[in-house]
């Protein structure tokens, strides 16, 4: 049973579509083990299609309408005849939904620990994935900024508590905790640390470039 | 915890606004998407085209994220997609308004996306998460939940619907809607708080924030 959830604004921002693509994809994770918080992005999204409902309209040219027409016999493109074109991160993205953990690229960082670091995406200044040995334990460490953490198998626990597989677990910059496996079998975890410009994503970047110094 | 709420636990479910689906839907842009899946229904899809594509393209231009020419682009490519996952659709789950609005904020990310030439490639459908099997949802269902829904929202306090706004409409991060109304961040996430707790979106106690 899962224990520990997203909070209502970062499932909301979710179900929004306003959550950087790293955040997402350890929110999606989450809810492929988790009925409850499905239950409650379903009731988000339903939401945020009352609002879309009640938008005012706005006016449509007449031919919109006839070019969508011409185009409705076009062959769709089918996304999983498409794999071998797949962008590397959309992969790896696909692989830690199956389970495939042992396809990513892994490395030794102690004895009892092995980092996948699963590359750039935006959001993120860390994205990977933590393999701890049962029983052993990660280094003391903060964090420049906020780092969302989801057990994938087995479990681990740390000064706040323990958590196991399903649990999405939220630090804020400069919690400090020492997470240790549990016993009876290796934790692995997907733990995104967010990027210091997470502050300035893509509408910020775009149409402000001042905001972008204030969050510095 | 869809079992707690078939116990009626939880105070009166026939006023709830949120519901567990009774049967199929019935109401009419359901119906529209289920003919345009299963007879290819051009009318049922021009029907369903004129009252969404205002939408879409509002839902486009909310804070003018997007250009006008941008706003028609999204528009084409979402009705493109309802054509093409008409079939995906299922009246037992969603609301076919829910369906479309899921379309359409999963285009529009992608558009941004594309739009800003991220190097990180990857698109709404990698990241996002859609029901499946025969799971039951309690997403918004009969028309009497949708009713008080709105009357729910049309109570808000005025700076509880304009934040709710932002990040629904204009796809903005609380931290974006936070620098843009110059209220500080635990603001912005507090009062989303307030307004989705009267909007009864979470019936369930034990919720941890």
């Amino acid at each position: 049973m899962v224990k520990h959830h997203p909070d209502t604004n970062t499932l909301l921002e979710f179900a929004a579509s306003a959550l950087p693509a790293a955040q997402s994809v350890v929110v999606s994770t989450h809810l492929q083990f988790c009925s409850e918080c499905r239950q409650r992005l379903s009731q988000l999204e339903s939401l945020g299609a009352t609002m879309f409902e009640d938008a005012e309209p706005v006016d449509i040219n007449p031919s919109l309408f006839d070019n969508v027409l011409a185009r409705l016999d076009e062959v769709q493109e089918d996304r999983a005849a498409n794999d071998a074109n797949a962008s590397p991160m959309s992969w790896t993205v696909k692989q830690i939904r199956k389970g495939n953990l042992d396809e990513l690229q892994w490395k030794k960082v102690t004895r009892s620990l092995r980092i996948a670091d699963l590359g750039d995406i935006d959001g993120a200044a860390e994205f990977s994935l933590y393999h701890i040995a049962e029983g052993g334990r990660i280094p003391q460490h903060n964090h420049s900024g906020t780092e969302m953490t989801l057990v994938l198998q087995g479990g681990f626990s740390d000064e706040t508590g323990s958590y196991h597989a399903g649990d999405f677990i939220t630090r804020e910059a400069g919690d400090i905790h020492a997470p240790t496996a549990l016993p009876g079998g290796d934790c692995i975890c997907l733990a995104v640390l967010e990027s210091p410009l997470r502050f300035t994503h893509w509408h910020h970047r775009w149409l402000s470039p001042l905001l972008q110094l204030r969050a510095g | 915890m869809v079992d707690k709420q078939g116990e009626g636990a939880r105070g009166q479910p026939a006023t709830s606004a949120w519901s567990v689906p009774t049967g199929r839907r019935t109401d009419e842009w359901s119906q529209c998407v289920v003919r345009i899946a299963e007879h290819r229904d051009r009318a049922a899809f021009a029907k369903f085209f004129s009252h969404f594509a205002p939408l879409i393209k509002a839902f486009a231009l909310s804070g003018s994220s997007l250009s006008a020419a941008h706003a028609d682009e999204l528009v084409q490519e979402v009705m493109l997609k309802v054509w093409q996952k008409a079939a995906g659709f299922n009246p037992e789950k969603a609301a076919a308004s829910t369906w479309v609005y899921t379309i359409a904020r999963n285009c529009r990310t992608d558009m941004f996306r594309r739009l800003q030439k991220f190097d990180t490639q990857l698109e709404a459908e990698d990241i996002g998460f859609e029901l499946e099997g025969d799971e039951p949802t309690m997403a918004l269902h009969a028309s009497r939940g949708a009713v008080r829904v709105r009357e729910l929202m049309s109570d808000l306090p005025q700076d509880q619907a304009q934040i709710l706004a932002k990040v629904y409409m204009e796809g903005k991060s609380h931290s974006e809607t936070a620098a843009e109304l110059g209220l500080p961040l635990g603001t912005v996430k507090s009062r989303v708080r307030l307004a989705i707790q009267k909007l009864q979106v979470f019936m369930d106690a034990g919720w941890e924030e």
